[in-house]
């Protein structure tokens, strides 16, 4: 018997070193191949299934829509449509299409085929409408589409709507090829086919998500042969990859190993402001925060350089008011964030007869955009404490805490951490500012702030269609906002990738899209 | 719980020593968990301290002096990523993980004891029931388990420690229910239930009483596991809510900061890791200084061969097969070595057979087990005298040579073959083994002896009976698998130490006649250990009387019989019935143990 | 032993079902739902009641229980909510990866716990004794997770001599070695406590059995030290060994979910995690289930085993 188990040990230890000394050493990803390391999972690679950035990321290599983000912007510019008209009243956008495209499958792109995609997001008893659609209210405002000719497709709203074009760009308008979907039914989500630079070839689940150049892409192949996405949903384990060589492009690198990579030669590291803001609802419904005094004050209270200097190493910058810069068109440029100024605070506080307050934060753990809010809340509420306030933390997991704070804060909390990523200014204010989108009316407005001046304006923007207008009214609200404070403005995030030195024309798009069409990575 | 009471009742046999060291003493002696002891003294008293200790605030942010290095000015431990002294943090999370760990360890405890004394003492449907759930808590994968409970009550320290208690509910509920089936089965508690007691005071008095020290002792070895499962929760950031700090969210907190701050993680990491290591080290101590097996210091392992420390290896001119001169058998205790058999002399030719007798704890046992040095070492060991085989000092020979006498030269027939024989493997194989030790045949022709033995014994249908386990077989025929077994290599000498004792009066007569056959046939030397002067009368040339690990009386049977000179050797004959003597036998008996007791 | 075997596997189905409802009860405890994960930023109510009518969770729990169980009893799992794509597939895929981890790990735990515990026992007090003694005790003594993160950064970040995560070089590999290659630091991260557990038991079981008469007898019979050892006291000192292996199996399973996250295993634990903070309800069933039933398995496994090694307990 005890011959047996040395006997067992011995080869268990030989297989051991064995494995161990084999010579994969350093892990080395081939050339023309871009290994990217992926912050979880896709959750469907339809376009028309998904929600989350990290998905897009996959997506918008894979699929085209009509219309897209001219590079390094948010202006739209033609794709699949070469170009379009739109009526005079605003409702009807008609598209002439791009000849001669296919897809993946062989199928050829038409007005058929994009009349196929609309009708299956909006119309829910459409017979491949099938699991969810996250974002078709994004075309909620479209009643019908139609196929003019072969190469033409005419859009009918029920009322003007500012940001459809740019909806066209976000990847719920990328266009699925029709005749996959019939074949894979509900599988579509793992079998996907569109007309992007780059194929499907394998999703090996929670490994990798693989595609090759796609030759016949209209808007010329790719460098690449393939591109690797590997899902690593532990930042650690994702810089541990990056540094040991395991992967080509890191996107979201944690604050705190920023310097490490911009300090080496042999990583290039990549910053990209883009239409985010983080920052923290307060409660104008009941409680301290229902006097202004004591909103305004909060904003005072908390030390914003600090916080994204040394929480975020500067990976964000300070934020003034409701619209991240990065809409410049409408951005207010006349707004200064609120300074760091305790002293004010605690006026305000004082005035407010609001000294002592006691204060319940709602802070989550992660969600896409958060920022690292648990160190954020952490530090916020000991800014807070420091004027006098007295706050305490509940923090809760991101759907969980979705769960509570969008139904609203009243009787719950004062404060809660949010975080927005859009693709127009009209998204986030429309959703979260408006009277009209107060939690039980079906908004984000968690907080309760109400203006009928800012729901006039906000009413107004959306269905004109001339920008400079629009430009002129956001600009207004923001500054009725910027003193109103019904949320903490704290920072804009600029987000921010990795590559090894040996990735070409790699570069990071204010739409927080990763675009790899002209990526290459000869060695 | 049967195993550990047949090792106690062996231990008590082979005469403890006298004075048992107290269960602090115990643990105190015991270096790792002394040492486990007075780390975790000064963590508590640390925690205790921690409000008065000259630390800055836990709390208080700083964000400019942030991942301050260790060693820094006024950060002795360093700063975390928002600049908050490590050092202040680590005391206030050392003291919120270690009363979340106790905290949840006493809730399981509680709970899981509760359900494991209702289970085990009620039994049928109510125990079905309990032990279903029970299983389902044990199938379910425990952080999964404890991650939903918090997803469902909400995160924060409470709540954890629920989950934390609820997950650890099943090993406290199963390792009592199992005490209690076996206490519930128990004559005390019959007892208890035919005295009108009622089911809880009979759970609560009875049976508690007895489980309690294995709550201790379960408890002791968990509140390690609680406490890293705590980090774990917090570690996924379901525990303690910030600001304040508990070790695991500071090691989930400092996590991403790996590769940057090391230290941020690392010494939360190892301030878990020293209080855990310690926990677990006064853990064992509390368990090993509990436990009644350890106490009797049961849980060593026995050498091969009795240490032998000899002050005198006295030298006899006897040529007899076996003599024994001055052997002293002593048994080491806390307090020193204690002589267990001393001054014992006695010899034994080829085709005799001497009688060893005397009560339980007299030595009879040690003295026939020191022959060729099978007395359990540690606490064993042979102080003095020499045992000779063939004119050799037994106790001067090597190792090889004492094992190589073994079963070849002299052989044992042990009491209670039961346990004595190997539950694991056929008779037959036993025996087999036992010819194959000494004799380089091949295993066929080793399986036809064993037959031969087998017959020579009168098992019944040997071919059939070979191929038995122990177990399944009765008293007897064990007794007899017992005998082949020392027949095997023929020897020269059998030492029988109480063969027949756990056997009934008619088995009992067959094993004696069996082996007086034997002796005649094969002219064997036999010693014959036992308690019993009827045994001695029936089958003994010669007999030796013990008491108290000496030998007060020795000679011939008949003699010794007719004419007893020690008070003790006439006790000893007066307990051997009569017919006929009825109520006087008893009295006789009673006499003897009111003697003993007060001797 | 066919009866046994088949009245055991009865026995585990009320387990399983008992416990597939607490799952359930659990899950519609936890606030939130699946629409709320789908959805993420652009929850609104409007948007989750169509995304809840879309998945049929409009109906009443009951109702959604019952139609789950009746369809599990068919072989239908159901389609994960977040993943699109059947309960089954996804579970298979990921199960099979936890059982070459968890697998593997609990094959080291025997090993060397077995090893590591007789070797201790035999040398009582000895060096090998102090030594097995110290590594179990720091072992059992450190947190996985924090291990798991010291192993990376020593071995993948400062020698780059093992790879940091994953169960497969990203491009080319997928053979035996490189699984073996990507396997070293994640089983050895499990098996270290389960080892720690082992050793500490067979140490025990070992020293307590050395003490019994057989043994004894054993040595009465002139056999060698070896024999007496390895062949007498080690069979018999299995049978405690044996279920408690089964219990680890357990516990393995249990701290894979750390592991797995830790090193980016595909494994169910992982899994598991992600679907319970996304309230898949249906993808949390079929998981706790799988790994319920395997579960129950490796203790049948462990009890047959068992009752292969000690005659006394077949039935």
């Amino acid at each position: 018997m005890h011959k047996l188990i040395k006997g067992i040990a011995a080869i268990v230890l030989t297989a051991g070193v064995a494995a161990g000394l084999m010579s994969y050493a350093v892990a080395q990803t081939p050339p023309n191949v871009l290994v990217v390391g992926q912050i979880a999972e896709p959750q469907s690679l339809d376009p028309q299934h998904v929600s989350a950035v990290n998905d897009f990321r996959i997506l918008m290599n894979v699929y085209d829509g009509l219309v897209r983000y001219k590079d390094g912007t948010l202006e739209v510019e033609p794709a699949l449509a070469t170009d379009w008209s739109i009526s005079e009243d605003g409702t009807e956008y008609t598209f002439n299409l791009r000849e001669g495209v296919t897809f993946h499958d062989g199928s050829p792109f038409n007005a058929e085929a994009v009349v196929f995609n609309f009708e299956r997001m909006i119309q829910e008893d459409h017979p491949y409408h099938t699991g969810t659609f996250p974002l078709s209210f994004y075309f909620s405002a479209v009643t019908s589409v139609e196929a003019v000719d072969d190469m033409t497709v005419k859009f009918t709203l029920n009322e003007p709507f500012a940001p459809f074009l740019s909806n066209l760009a976000y990847p719920a308008g990328l266009i699925v090829s029709k005749a996959a979907v019939e074949e894979h039914g509900e599988d579509f989500d793992r079998n996907p086919s569109g007309t992007g630079a780059f194929k499907f070839v394998e999703w090996q689940s929670n490994t990798r998500v693989v595609v090759d150049r796609f030759e016949d892409y209209w808007d010329g192949a790719a460098p690449l042969d393939a591109v690797v996405y590997r899902p690593i949903t532990d930042a650690n384990t994702r810089v541990a990859e990056m540094l040991s060589g395991g992967i080509d492009v890191m996107v979201e690198v944690p604050p705190d190993n920023v310097s490490t990579f911009a300090d080496d030669p042999a990583f290039t590291l990549y910053e990209e402001a883009g239409p985010h803001l983080w920052f923290l609802i307060l409660n104008a419904k009941e409680g301290p925060f229902a006097d202004m005094r004591v909103r305004q004050a909060a904003n005072y209270a908390v030390n914003k350089e600090a916080l994204v200097e040394n929480v975020l190493q500067g990976t964000a910058t300070v934020a003034a008011g409701p619209t991240p810069p990065a809409f410049n068109w409408a951005y207010n440029e006349e707004l200064d964030p609120y300074p760091y100024d305790p002293d004010r605070a605690r006026e305000l506080l004082a005035e407010a007869g609001a000294e002592g307050a006691e204060l319940t934060f709602y802070v989550t753990e992660g969600g896409s955009g958060m920022l690292d809010p648990v160190a954020m809340g952490t530090a916020i509420q000991a800014d807070l404490e420091a004027v006098g306030l007295d706050v305490t933390i509940e923090t809760y997991e991101w759907n969980t805490f979705l769960g509570i704070v969008n139904p609203g804060l009243e009787g719950k909390a004062d404060m809660a951490e949010m975080a927005w990523m859009t693709n127009s200014p009209d998204t986030l204010p429309y959703l979260a500012l408006r009277t009209e989108a107060w939690p039980d009316q079906g908004g984000f407005n968690s907080g309760y702030y109400s203006n009928p001046e800012v729901d006039a304006l906000l009413q107004q923007a959306r269905t004109s269609t001339d920008q400079a207008e629009r430009a002129e009214l956001y600009k207004e609200m923001q500054a009725i906002v910027y003193e109103e404070a019904p949320w903490l403005f704290v920072a804009n995030w600029k987000q921010n990738a990795v590559t090894t030195a040996n990735v070409e024309n790699f570069s990071l798009q204010p739409s927080f899209f990763l675009m790899l069409q002209d990526v290459a990575k000869p060695n | 719980m049967s195993a550990a009471d047949t090792t106690m009742s062996a231990e008590v046999d082979a005469d403890a020593p006298p004075a048992r060291p107290t269960a602090w003493q115990l643990l105190m002696n015991n270096t790792l968990a002394a040492a486990g002891f007075w780390i975790m003294a000064v963590i508590v008293a640390l925690c205790i301290l921690e409000p008065i200790l000259p630390l800055p605030d836990p709390d208080v942010t700083s964000l400019a002096e942030r991942l301050a290095p260790v060693f820094s000015e006024g950060h002795l431990l360093g700063t975390d990523h928002l600049g908050r002294d490590i050092l202040a943090r680590l005391f206030s999370g050392m003291r919120v993980s270690l009363v979340v760990g106790v905290t949840a360890s006493v809730i399981a405890a509680f709970f899981g004891s509760l359900i494991g004394l209702i289970a085990g003492y009620a039994r049928g449907r109510v125990d079905n029931i309990l032990m279903r759930g029970i299983d389902m808590l044990m199938a379910f994968p425990y952080i999964l388990l404890a991650l939903a409970i918090v997803a469902a009550l909400g995160p924060g320290l409470l709540n954890a420690l629920y989950a934390i208690a609820v997950v650890n509910i099943p090993f406290f509920a199963r390792n009592i229910r199992g005490i209690t089936v076996g206490l519930a089965g128990r004559e005390f508690v019959d007892a208890a239930r035919l005295s009108g007691k009622g089911h809880i005071s009979i759970v609560l008095t009875e049976i508690l009483p007895n489980v309690l020290p294995v709550i201790v002792i379960t408890m002791s070895t968990t509140v390690g596991w609680m406490i890293l499962e705590t980090a774990g929760l917090s570690f996924l950031g379901l525990g303690a809510q910030p600001p304040q700090a508990d070790l695991g969210s500071m090691l989930g907190e400092g996590r991403s900061l790996l590769f940057t701050a090391p230290m941020v993680s690392i010494i939360p990491g190892v301030m878990v890791f020293i209080i855990v290591m310690s926990i677990n080290l006064l853990g064992d101590g509390v368990r090993d200084a509990l436990d009644p097996r350890l106490r009797a210091g049961a849980l060593a392992r026995p050498m091969a061969v009795t240490k032998i420390d000899r002050k005198a290896a006295p030298k006899s001119d006897d040529k007899s097969a076996l003599v024994v001169t001055d052997l002293e058998t002593s048994f080491e205790g806390t307090k020193g070595t204690t002589p267990a058999v001393k001054g014992i002399s006695f010899s034994l030719d080829k085709g005799e057979c001497l009688g060893l007798i005397g009560e339980s704890g007299s030595g009879k046992s040690v003295t026939a087990l020191s022959l060729l040095g099978l007395v359990a070492s540690p606490p064993g060991i042979i102080t003095g005298g020499t045992v000779a085989i063939d004119g050799q000092d037994v106790f001067g020979m090597r190792e090889q040579e004492i094992v190589a006498l073994r079963g070849r030269k002299v052989a044992y027939v042990f009491q209670d073959p039961l346990t004595t024989l190997h539950p694991l493997f056929t008779v037959g194989d036993q025996v087999v083994e036992a010819v194959q030790a000494h004799q380089k045949i091949s295993k066929s022709d080793a399986w036809a002896k064993m037959l031969d033995l087998f017959r020579a014994v009168r098992i019944p249908d040997p071919e059939q009976r070979a191929n038995a386990y122990p177990h399944e077989m009765s008293g007897g025929q064990r007794q007899r698998v017992g005998i082949a077994m020392a027949l095997a290599n023929d020897p020269e000498i059998i030492i029988a130490d109480e063969p027949t004792t756990a056997l009934d009066v008619t088995v009992q007569a067959e094993i004696l006649a069996l082996l007086q056959n034997l002796r005649k046939e094969r002219g064997l030397a036999l010693l014959f250990i036992t308690h019993d002067f009827g045994v001695v009368a029936e089958i003994c040339d010669r007999v030796a009387v013990m008491r108290f690990g000496e030998v007060v009386e020795a000679g011939d049977t008949m003699k010794v019989l007719s004419n007893p000179q020690h008070d003790y050797t006439k006790r000893l004959i007066a307990c051997v019935p009569k017919p006929g003597q009825g109520r006087q036998f008893l009295d006789d008996v009673r006499k003897l143990a009111a003697e003993t007791q007060n001797g | 032993m066919t009866g046994y075997i088949l009245k055991r596997l009865l026995a585990a189905i009320p387990v399983l079902i008992g416990l597939s409802i607490i799952v359930f009860l659990i899950m519609a405890l936890i606030p939130g739902d699946p629409a709320q994960a789908i959805l993420g930023n652009f929850a609104t109510p409007e948007n989750i009641a169509r995304v809840n009518r879309e998945l049929g969770l409009d109906k009443s729990l009951p109702e959604q229980y019952f139609i789950w169980i009746f369809n599990v009893l068919q072989g239908d799992f159901g389609r994960s909510y977040i993943l699109n794509r059947p309960v089954l597939d996804e579970i298979l895929d990921r199960f099979g990866a936890t059982l070459i981890l968890a697998g593997t790990a609990l094959v080291l735990c025997s090993i060397f716990g077995i090893l590591a515990g007789i070797a201790s026992a035999v040398r009582q007090f000895g060096w090998t004794d102090r030594l097995v003694t110290l590594v179990v005790l720091i072992g059992i003594s450190l947190p996985s997770f924090f291990l798991g993160l010291l192993l990376i950064l020593l071995f993948a970040v400062q020698w780059r001599v093992l790879p940091a995560s994953g169960m497969f070089a990203v491009y080319g590999g997928g053979d035996l070695p490189d699984l073996l290659y990507h396997l070293i630091l994640p089983a050895v991260t499990l098996a270290v406590v389960a080892t720690g557990v082992v050793a500490r038991l067979t140490r025990a079981a070992m020293l307590e059995v050395l003490r019994q008469d057989f043994v004894r007898t054993a040595r009465a019979k002139g056999l060698d030290e070896n024999t007496v050892i390895y062949k007498h006291a080690l069979k018999a000192a299995m049978v405690s060994v044996v279920p408690v292996i089964g219990i680890q199996a357990g516990f393995v399973l249990g701290g894979a979910v750390y592991i797995e996250t830790v090193f980016q295993w595909p494994g169910i634990g992982a899994m598991l995690v992600k679907a319970i903070s996304t309230r898949d309800i249906l993808l949390v069933q079929g998981g706790v289930l799988i790994v319920a039933a395997a579960y129950v398995f490796v203790n049948l496994l462990a009890d047959v085993v068992q009752s292969l090694l000690d005659p006394r307990l077949k039935t």
